[in-house]
């Protein structure tokens, strides 16, 4: 009888061969195997008082406090939010014109090598100074007043939006920005018609983000006096009128769950491309 | 177009070699060999894309004076890539009428296009059977039309040479017959030159009057061979 062809099954062996162990040793099991050791690590470092609470019994005395909320200062609190929307969407539109510039500079596929070194600097920067000192900085330049705010947001904002615009340029494939070129388009006919339209769905999506995460900023920077619901918030805070304080958290809560939920859905629409299909919000 | 001792080698293998061929206005040249001949190589150093390693092309526009390195003069080309190479979200209106971008200034294209353009861009778009919705993204739509898109860019570019990298790829053979019927009318009525990459014998013998063939065995055996069986077009009255 002749011998099975090879590839034939009854030439396979009974088990497929197995990898040696390091072989799984890929970027994603080492680094995950780093993360779980320094959780150990960590859990085993951090020391609590080692006073003897009832952590139960505190927090709720606490938010015993809260309940039920004060809406006599709803009125005020409506026009604190509106001015900390105000400078939410203000700062975010400027920190977009300003992160475009620095995006363009910090994109590897567009500047050369020293520019987008400068400007990864610049941005790295930006983004290790937190929110709320950029408000500080803001309040001690310009007054204790929402265009302290609107400056602190724009400058905090830069730092994130020019990095993920960077990332969005990269992103786009250049060859068809080369192939226009090819064909006779300027740098700037190449940069509109080849780069912009595939960057563009990625860069108000990230816009979008910022915004919702702005105006959550706002009301925090009042706390240092750079305007909006922050202040209002500190002033309860001080006089522990915790009922009052819960309102202003109330009205936070509505306008942020009411902002996720619309840029959840033009972020879902951008990312199918549903750009010529009608608008439904059951989507 | 004149082409002398052209050569392009890849690692330690040249592709072609020792390549000489003139190419006339008029002229509608099939570029065949096998998958991985070096066609599309060729096609890259004769529209000035790709450096050849050695060798010369010089090419002479009609109404301008000398011969120039085809790198100069891309403005002049209109290419229709292998890969297509589109702005996916952008509508198909929009990718034809970057055909024309080289004409125009960067500024006037900030706002837009001029009409006329749009509504000549459209007619090639009608005229390739891809204008039912011109406004849709080229992303939404089939392979087959998006390859029209590119020979309509191409087209509204008009341009002196067309360089197409296997324009009908996609294209059944209604359609394949319109596009290199529309080349070859260019060719041979609009003052133009075509260099095309094509596989099917049939459209070679029925639409080019040149046949530049590469040889996988012996990268010098390039050769030009004169196709006599083309359908000649008489010029309009």
């Amino acid at each position: 009888m002749n011998a099975p062809p090879p590839g034939s099954p009854s030439s396979l062996p009974l088990n497929p061969p197995s990898r040696p162990w390091y072989e799984r040793l890929n970027v994603i099991n080492v680094t995950l195997l780093i993360f779980l050791l320094a959780v150990v690590f960590s859990g085993a470092s951090i020391q609590g008082s080692d006073r003897d609470l009832n952590v139960w019994q505190n927090l709720t005395n606490f938010l015993r406090e809260f309940l039920p909320p004060d809406f006599s200062v709803l009125p005020r609190t409506i026009e604190a939010l509106i001015e900390t929307i105000e400078i939410a969407v203000l700062s975010t539109f400027c920190s977009i014109i300003i992160s475009l510039l620095i995006g363009l500079g910090a994109a590897q596929t567009l500047a050369p090598p020293w520019l987008v070194v400068t400007m990864r600097m610049l941005l790295n920067l930006i983004r290790t100074i937190p929110s709320l000192i950029w408000a500080v900085i803001a309040v001690v330049a310009l007054g204790a007043t929402a265009h302290a705010g609107v400056a602190a947001l724009t400058l905090y904002s830069v730092g994130y939006l020019g990095k993920f615009f960077s990332e969005a340029f990269e992103s786009v494939d250049i060859n068809v920005a080369r192939s226009l070129r090819g064909i006779g388009a300027d740098p700037l006919q190449a940069f509109q018609f080849g780069i912009w339209p595939h960057a563009k769905p990625l860069i108000w999506s990230h816009s979008i983000w910022m915004l919702e995460y702005n105006i959550r900023s706002a009301s925090i920077i009042g706390y240092v006096g750079a305007g909006g619901l922050g202040l209002q918030l500190h002033a309860y805070q001080e006089f522990q009128q915790w009922d009052r304080f819960a309102t202003v958290l109330l009205c936070i809560l509505s306008v942020v769950t009411l902002l996720d939920f619309l840029g959840e859905w033009i972020r879902r629409r951008i990312a199918n491309h549903n750009r010529n299909a009608p608008v439904s919000i059951a989507e | 177009m004149e082409v002398r001792g052209l050569g392009f080698r890849r690692g330690d293998r040249w592709l072609f070699r020792n390549l000489d061929f003139d190419l006339q206005i008029g002229d509608f040249v099939a570029l065949v060999g096998p998958s991985g001949v070096g066609k599309t190589t060729l096609l890259s150093c004769l529209c000035g894309l790709a450096e050849p390693s050695e060798g010369t092309v010089r090419i002479q526009l009609p109404a301008e004076p000398g011969a120039r390195p085809p790198a100069e003069l891309r403005r002049h080309f209109g290419i229709v890539f292998q890969s297509l190479q589109l702005i996916q979200k952008a509508s198909l209106l929009t990718n034809v009428l970057c055909g024309r971008l080289g004409a125009l200034n960067g500024l006037r294209t900030l706002v837009g296009f001029p009409s006329h353009h749009r509504r000549e861009a459209y007619a090639l778009l009608h005229d390739l059977g891809v204008a039912a919705d011109p406004e849709k993204w080229v992303c939404e739509m089939s392979g087959g039309e998006q390859q029209r898109v590119a020979i309509a860019r191409a087209l509204f570019q008009k341009p002196v040479i067309y360089f197409a990298d296997e324009p009908v790829s996609s294209l059944d053979s209604y359609y394949a017959g319109r596009v290199l019927g529309r080349l070859q009318l260019e060719a041979s009525l609009g003052n133009k030159a075509v260099f095309c990459v094509l596989h099917n014998s049939s459209h070679i013998e029925r639409f080019a009057n040149l046949a530049l063939s590469l040889d996988p065995q012996d990268p010098t055996a390039c050769r030009v061979r004169r196709l006599s069986a083309r359908t000649e077009i008489s010029p309009r009255p």
